[in-house]
Parts: C-alpha cells; structure tokens; sequence
C-alpha cells in the first residue's frame, strides 16, 4: 500500500484555533445528544416527534457542524434530565 | 479509461484514511482539493472548518452522522460539510473507520450533478467503490475492519 509523502497535519496545514475549538465543541455536543438518545433508545425520528421538530434538524444537531444556541442546550438537557453540556 | 490506485493518508486507531490519485497526476485527489482552496482568500475559512471536521474525524471516526450524503442510495459517497457551505468535499465512507478523501468544490448548482466539475468528482468515487467492491468478490482485495488491504491499479 502507497502512502501520501505528506502527512494529514501537512495537508490540512494550520487551522486557526477559534475555528478547531468551534469544531472540537460542536462535535462533543452532537456525540453527547447521540449518546443520551442511545441510552434512551430514541430513533431520530422518535427525537424528532418528541421534541415536536423535523428529523432534518435532528440530522444537523448530530453533524457535528450545528451551531447550538443556550435555549436549545437547555430544552435538550431538561428533556435528557442530564446537562448536555457543563461550564467551568 | 484511467488508471488510479488507493493511497493511505493516515491509519489511526478509530479511522483509516485513504485518498485516490491518477497514475498520471503528481497530486492525489485530496491534495488536489488543499492546493485550490487551502490558501485561496475567498474559500479559506471554508476549508479551515472543513480540515478541522477530518481532524475530528480522524479521532472520533467516521461516523455516518458527520457526513451528508451524497450520491445514489446504493453507493457510500458522502460530502462534507453537512451543513451549508460555499465548499464541498466528497468521500467515499465504507465504514466507521474507513474514509476514503476524494475531491471538491465550490457548490454553484443545486444539484452535483449539475455541475460538470463536482459530478466528475463523484463519478470518480462511485466508479472506484464499484471496481473495489468486484475486487473484494474475486477475492483480490480484503476490507478488514479498518483497513483495505491492495496494490492493485484500478482502471476507471
């Protein structure tokens, strides 16, 4: 098997640091959800009717690239009864 | 017909990545995609947060849910990002631990295949999965669990 002569760190190069950390977050978040609705057994489209919202947004939540607001942590961590995310 | 062969990028613990490159071409399919957008004003912050989504990828694994999908029902194309962005990078995911980095664009249509440039792009990776997938039936590739496992040159 041939190998690329730059690494992944090469080819991507530097990624600003507001930007990975913006990632780094938002990807924690949607694999907190997923995990909170695995423990639930919770199919996205029975998510979705729970929480009365469309699977597509369900879809975005758990990219990985969503952009969160705090009312929407909230209503998913009084939903979960589990913080989806904790400060400090 | 044109003569491609499977490179490894970077093999970790919970994902392998692979990209494509032509027999006749110096860069691979994703280096092809790094040398447009990486550097280029307009498309910078795009790439930036895609570089950062295969960064994560790369640690997390290439679960489906990261990805947007893209192609037919029947083949593993996917794109990245999943949201909306000017830019799009197809890949070929064939498990959670196995990633193979195509190339991209700029998205100016609705539609891929509405737009010559990132049609041929898909097209490269549907046509790939498809030789590797016969391949894999006459027993001269192996799939393991994160690895694919060839020499061979395939003829697009």
């Amino acid at each position: 098997m041939k190998r690329t002569t730059r690494t992944l760190e090469e080819m991507l190069g530097p990624i600003p640091a507001n930007i990975q950390a913006e990632v780094d977050l938002s990807f924690e978040i949607s694999d907190r959800i997923d995990a909170l609705m695995r423990q639930k057994g919770l199919s996205k489209k029975q998510f979705a009717d729970a929480l009365g919202r469309r699977p597509s947004e369900i879809t975005k939540w758990l990219s990985g690239e969503h952009n969160f607001t705090i009312a929407t942590l909230a209503m998913l961590s009084t939903f979960f009864g589990k913080p989806i995310i904790t400060v400090g | 017909m044109s003569e491609v062969e499977l490179y490894l990028i970077q093999d970790g613990e919970n994902c392998t990545i692979y990209t494509l490159q032509f027999l006749r071409d110096v860069e691979s399919e994703f280096e092809k995609f790094v040398t447009k957008f990486r550097e280029d004003a307009e498309y910078s912050e795009d790439f930036s947060r895609i570089a950062a989504f295969i960064k994560r990828i790369a640690k997390n694994g290439a679960m489906e849910r990261y990805f947007r999908t893209e192609g037919k029902m029947n083949d593993s194309v996917v794109a990245l990002p999943v949201t909306s962005s000017k830019l799009r990078l197809y890949c070929l995911r064939l498990s959670d631990k196995i990633l193979i980095l195509g190339n991209g664009g700029v998205k100016t249509s609705q539609r891929y295949e509405d737009d010559t440039l990132l049609n041929g792009y898909v097209m490269t990776l549907q046509k790939f999965e498809q030789l590797l997938r016969q391949e894999v039936a006459l027993g001269n590739v192996n799939i393991t669990e994160s690895t694919i496992e060839t020499d061979n040159i395939f003829e697009l």
